[in-house]
């Protein structure tokens, strides 16, 4: 088991819970907060590129880099493997 | 929970204060209906008041607030629809500060809290900052039938048993849980929440979620699973963009400007109407009547003409598309892909919803510019939509003519628009002090739409055109009749004689029509139209003068939206800036299309 991870560091698929959000003077936590991303949210990274997309408890969320970084996550070991298993194991 | 005793007496104690149905006031009740942005409150708002409030699927659509009254038991109340807040605390948006004001400011005697039932957990963390407020509350768990298609359960009796407030479940476009919310508007209470357990509100609203709502994940649609994903993944997403946009030009251009305005314009004002009114007119012995109303410049021949034969048939498919891509939810994924291009110009991809927005209208849209973070960013979008945006009755006259021109005169002048809005859009991020915030924003689910919301949105749309455009079209109208007796319009051309036809290289008579299009730009655009049909005007010269004309700002509404939202002095530059910018383009471009012998 590996520390927390920003969620930037994630592949597509991954899934696990938010361990804490950066706080700074950017007011990133603070909006991030605001659609639910806090400490104890599940958390499951579905795009990387053109932005970042992820779902939050039931709801999809899009995010450029700098406020992706700031998500730090502890990812679950069994929803590690390669998209493609991920896919097969959720159905 | 050793609390909840002491909850339930009180909430008994409360009851027995509320209940009476009628009751002295000084003036009606007023209920909030709040909530996070995208849960309903819109479609509640109707269903309570029966008043319209525009309802879509993407957060943002109420930008300010909507009052409407209502009957609730027998009691007259005031019902106030807000903009969607997601917390009270903290960095707000300018349509969020609107809801916080209402509340902050005792503007509302009872709140309803509106929420996705799927969401539970950020609806509880406004819950739990509502309750510090000190006002009786409900909380409607709307969306229930999506929420259990997820998978989602949330027990309403515990919820309501932990809050001590009415807890009511909805499915409010159908109308479920209606009577149930009006029955339980009397026992609203204060409920309990962070604060009285003593904790911060994000770990209460977590715990509270946890404890009365199960989830088992169950597969969704495997169908709306994938489009879900293809619509947001630029190697899909762009494809299924391109056929988005050709299948909304196959309506909006071709049935609507071509197939439906021919119909109307030729068919039922060429051959029954105007003959029709002509001849009633010749019974008046006065030529001046004659002429004004149908004459060259005639009430019936042109300006209601132009309204209803030209104008209505394109903006009322274009009304209906664009009511189906809201109600979908695809707009919001537009931002995905577009966020680096609107980076580029000092904005996020959050404003591609104020930009599409303004292809219905610019006026519109100028104030959802309010969902954008900073003042900077509102400006630059402002000047954006004014700039180069065509709202739908100009886009009725461009694809009427261009379309009839040729697909590469369509391009050119969307091509020399867009590059206009690069350069603008680059350099004010450069020029202008402040700063551009960063991109977040919340995909709402795709959805099926309703065909009864898109069908009253679109009636709606169009009764709004009809109020706001036809009596403008008529004043125009008026107006250069007037001119014309008066000898002005001649003067006025011969004036306007150096840029019109030295600059822009059009005939003298364009003139009139771009006085007419400062009014409405539509307005010109359609006096174009009709002098293109007469071909007076070349395929070049069509591209030149409909350029000028979508640079120009939109409509006299327009600006006076900018100079409200934005004050007098924003205002007047950004009116001065596009006037030349728009004039300068259009040179350019008729030099350009002459230097390389472009005739389309």
């Amino acid at each position: 088991m590996q520390g927390p991870l920003p969620l930037t560091a994630l592949r597509p698929a991954a899934a696990g819970r938010v361990v804490r959000v950066v706080r700074d003077l950017t007011g990133r936590s603070e909006r991030l907060a605001a659609l639910g991303v806090t400490a104890g949210a599940s958390i499951r990274l579905l795009q990387r590129f053109p932005v970042f997309v992820f779902e939050c408890d039931q709801t999809e969320i899009a995010v450029e880099g700098a406020m992706a970084a700031a998500i730090l996550v502890e990812v679950d070991e069994d929803v590690r493997p390669r998209p493609s298993t991920v896919f097969r194991r959720r159905r | 929970m050793p609390c909840s005793g002491a909850g339930v007496c009180d909430r008994t104690r409360l009851r027995a204060d509320v209940a009476p149905l009628l009751q002295l006031r000084a003036r009606p009740l007023r209920i909030a209906l709040v909530g996070n942005p995208n849960v309903g409150k819109s479609v509640l708002f109707q269903r309570l008041t029966g008043k319209y409030a525009t309802v879509s699927n993407y957060p943002g659509t109420t930008v300010a607030l909507t009052k409407s009254r209502a009957v609730i038991g027998a009691e007259v109340c005031d019902v106030v629809d807000t903009p969607g807040i997601n917390l009270l605390e903290g960095p707000l948006t300018e349509d969020e500060r609107v809801t916080r004001e209402v509340l902050g400011q005792g503007g509302a005697d009872l709140v309803v809290q509106v929420c996705d039932a799927r969401n539970l957990r950020r609806a509880l963390m406004l819950t739990s900052q509502l309750a510090d407020l000190g006002l009786p509350m409900v909380l409607v768990l709307n969306m229930t039938d999506e929420a259990r298609l997820r998978g989602v359960a949330v027990d309403a009796a515990q919820l309501s048993e932990r809050l001590h407030i009415p807890v009511v479940e909805t499915v409010a476009p159908e109308g479920r849980g209606l009577p149930e919310l009006r029955a339980a508007l009397p026992l609203a209470a204060r409920p309990r929440a962070a604060h009285a357990c003593g904790i911060e509100h994000g770990a209460w609203a977590g715990t509270m979620a946890s404890q009365v709502r199960r989830i088992q994940p169950v597969p969704t649609g495997r169908f709306q699973e994938w489009l879900g994903r293809a619509v947001r993944q630029p190697l899909t997403g762009i494809p299924i963009l391109a056929i988005v946009l050709y299948l909304t030009y196959l309506i909006v251009g071709v049935f609507g400007a071509q197939t439906l305005v021919g119909l109307l314009e030729d068919g039922l004002f060429g051959q029954y109407l105007n003959p029709v009114a002509v001849a009633l007119v010749s019974a008046i012995p006065f030529t001046f009547v004659r002429e004004f109303l149908t004459g060259e410049y005639g009430l019936v021949t042109m300006g209601l003409t132009y309204a209803f034969a030209i104008v209505l048939p394109v903006v009322a498919t274009f009304f209906l598309v664009f009511g189906f891509l809201e109600d979908s939810g695809y707009i919001p994924r537009l931002a995905v892909f577009s966020d680096r291009l609107f980076r580029a110009m000092g904005l996020n991809g959050k404003a591609v919803l104020p930009m599409v927005l303004g292809l219905g209208c610019d006026t519109m849209a100028t104030m959802t510019t309010r969902i954008l973070g900073t003042p900077k960013e509102r400006v630059i979008a402002i000047t954006l939509l004014a700039l180069g945006v065509p709202c739908s009755a100009q886009l009725a006259a461009i694809m009427g003519i261009l379309g009839g021109i040729s697909f590469s005169a369509l391009l050119t002048l969307f091509g020399v628009v867009l590059s206009q809005m690069l350069i603008v859009g680059f350099l004010a991020a450069r020029a202008l002090p402040g700063d551009r915030s960063e991109f977040i924003l919340e995909l709402p689910p795709l959805r099926l739409p309703r065909l009864s919301n898109l069908v009253t949105k679109t009636v709606v749309r169009i009764r709004w055109y009809l109020g706001e455009a036809v009596p403008l079209f008529l004043i125009g109208t008026a107006l250069l009749f007037v001119l014309d007796r008066a000898g002005a319009l001649a003067a006025l051309i011969q004036m306007a004689r150096p840029v019109v036809t030295g600059a822009l290289g059009l005939p003298s008579e364009t003139a009139p029509v771009f006085v007419m299009g400062f009014l409405r730009r539509d307005y010109g655009a359609a006096g174009l139209f009709s002098m293109a049909e007469s071909g007076a005007l070349s395929g070049a010269q069509a591209v030149v003068a409909l350029t000028v004309m979508t640079l120009f700002v939109p409509c006299v509404a327009n600006l006076l939206m900018i100079i409200r939202e934005r004050g007098a002095r924003t205002g007047l530059a950004i009116l001065a800036a596009v006037t030349v910018i728009a004039l300068g383009a259009g040179t350019a471009l008729n030099f350009g299309l002459k230097l390389l012998q472009v005739t389309f």
